[in-house]
């Protein structure tokens, strides 16, 4: 009794374990691998830094990093903006109901939503590139941010807000000194989750970037795809820095996010 | 006096209060939040219209009415295009259902009976979550390569002489679809283990129930909310996944994804594409409705005990 209660006291601290390198070997050997000497292979040659170099002096990556920041910045100021002022302006309206609308892109699979603006922007005749990726992912940090930002405005409690205009505040001071400083900590931790959104995403960007705009996720799975050197190891091994630093960022604003 | 307008205070509603102090009345300034609104309508609810209609259409010479048509429908039913919807409904039911059995005891664990360490561990646990898609598919290439970690690794301990051919196959597909999708099953999980009140775990016990009857009758009707919406999570993504199969599964065998992108950015032929895509998304829903049936039928069933 005694030895089968030891064993299954191990067996699930063991399981969660395999767990933990299913998730994690992968992306170590693949992290290892942006170190490899040899560029073509799968085995290991040897160390260096090379590819790192590399891809500082690549011109293409500095393209697609740029690009890609240009939307994810576009993406999160307009998205953060529009979100604050319809939570501020349209709680109290009719427009409160229309809240639902914004879980419509995160239900639907994003190739639905990638294919939907590429027909809206072909259709129009307006063309592809910056522009249609900046609208697509404010489309998706719409979907994200919206609900954040209104729980935390709806946990404000009134007696602060009345205390500020007894005091002799008017509106705007009430709203600039009082409910922007309240509701930072969920425009934050917004922004940084639509930053990492729209680094990530693909599908957006292989329908709606068009031939001439290339960004990050693009300049990988266009490397992948036709074999691709450890550069895009590198690459990829930065941005994973990058996105965990957010992570750990995004954390410790302990705002409750939709996953988290 | 200040009775009343104190009863009318408390018979608005939050919200209402809030706009009505700051003076963002409904006939004053609504139209600030209609930004966010109009966006959403624009770029994907009059999209979706738009793929419907033009689904019924065989071109767009001419008059509407003259272009009407069933045909891209018909076409579609009697092609092995039909068979795609399925296999990738199969596809991502069966990850979803991996990424359950994997993800119940790791959520369970990490929510319930760790102690120390626990927020490291959740660190590590929602990292995976955040790191780039593509880079995640295609760190499986150094693992699944014929000259990769695993089959290295079963030569040099003898298990195997000749390499294994596992990428480019189904079944590579397979593993990188639930490796890629576990997080997403893993944290709603946890979500809704968090919030179990542990006590209850413990007067189960002590009232005489085995582990296995609490799990069955009180951890897992108490996380069901998780796991429908874990389910989902998984699910609805994996249905349209594109980058796994072309990379992992060297594009022979098609998927909805690849599918939709074939149609619309190879073919460039929007009207089936439009067509393939109302019908796959109806075939998604259909799907997603008798899950939830099923799980709302589980949750009640072992919610009322005997």
């Amino acid at each position: 009794m005694e030895l089968r209660r030891k064993a299954s006291s191990f067996i699930l601290p063991s399981f969660v374990g395999l767990i933990y390198l299913f998730l994690y070997a992968p992306i170590i050997v693949f992290i290892i691998f942006s170190f490899n000497k040899n560029p073509y292979s799968l085995k290991w040659h040897g160390f260096t830094f090379s590819w790192y170099r590399d891809l500082f002096a690549s011109s293409e990556v500095a393209e697609a990093l740029t690009n890609s920041l240009i939307v994810a910045f576009s993406a999160v100021f307009l998205s953060v903006t529009m979100a604050v002022f319809y939570v501020f302006y349209g709680l109290g309206s009719f427009l409160n109901r229309l809240t639902i609308l914004f879980y419509g892109s995160l239900i639907a699979p994003e190739i639905v939503l990638a294919t939907c603006l590429l027909s809206v922007f072909s259709f129009l005749n307006m063309p592809l590139g910056i522009p249609s990726l900046i609208a697509g992912h404010t489309l998706l940090g719409l979907a994200y941010v919206v609900p954040i930002i209104k729980s935390s405005y709806e946990e404000i409690d009134n007696r602060l807000i009345e205390a500020s205009m007894d005091l002799g505040a008017t509106e705007s001071q009430t709203f600039y000194k009082i409910i922007v400083p309240i509701l930072l900590p969920a425009i934050m931790s917004g922004a940084l989750l639509i930053m990492i959104i729209s680094l990530d995403d693909f599908f957006i960007s292989f329908f709606c970037s068009g031939p001439e705009t290339l960004t990050l996720p693009m300049y990988i799975f266009s490397q992948v795809r036709t074999g691709a050197t450890p550069i895009v190891n590198a690459i990829s091994t930065l941005l994973m820095v990058v996105s965990s630093l957010l992570i750990l960022l995004l954390t410790s604003f302990k705002i409750k996010t939709r996953f988290f | 006096m200040a009775k009343r307008e104190c009863g009318v205070v408390r018979e608005m509603s939050d919200n209402k209060f809030k706009s009505s102090v700051l003076g963002a009345s409904e006939n004053k300034s609504f139209a600030m939040a209609l930004p966010a609104v109009l966006w959403q309508g624009i770029f994907l609810y009059v999209p979706v219209v738009f793929i419907i209609g033009i689904s019924f259409l065989k071109g767009l010479d001419g008059s509407v009415f003259k272009n009407i048509t069933l045909g891209n429908y018909d076409t579609l039913m009697n092609s092995s295009y039909f068979i795609t919807i399925y296999r990738s409904v199969v596809l991502a039911f069966s990850t979803a259902l991996m990424c359950l059995i994997l993800a119940y005891p790791t959520a369970y664990f990490l929510a319930i009976k760790v102690k120390k360490y626990k927020n490291l561990l959740f660190f590590l646990l929602i990292l995976p979550f955040w790191i780039n898609f593509l880079v995640k598919a295609y760190s499986w290439f150094f693992i699944l390569d014929h000259n990769g970690f695993v089959n290295s690794f079963l030569i040099k301990i003898g298990l195997i002489s000749t390499p294994f051919h596992i990428l480019n196959t189904p079944i590579a597909v397979y593993i990188v679809m639930v490796f890629c999708y576990l997080p997403f099953m893993i944290l709603p999980l946890y979500n809704s283990m968090a919030k179990i009140d542990k006590f209850l775990l413990e007067a189960s016990s002590d009232l005489g129930a085995t582990a296995g009857q609490t799990l069955w009758h009180i951890t897992i009707p108490l996380s069901m909310a998780g796991i429908t919406s874990g389910f989902f999570l998984v699910l609805i993504p994996s249905f349209g996944e594109f980058v796994i199969p072309t990379l992992l599964g060297g594009g022979k065998t098609m998927y909805v994804g690849s599918m939709i992108s074939y149609f619309f950015l190879e073919t460039k032929n929007v009207f089936l594409g439009s067509a393939f895509t109302c019908l796959s998304g109806l075939a998604l829903i259909f799907v997603a409705l008798s899950i939830y049936f099923v799980f709302n039928k589980i949750g009640k069933k072992n919610m009322g005990v005997k």
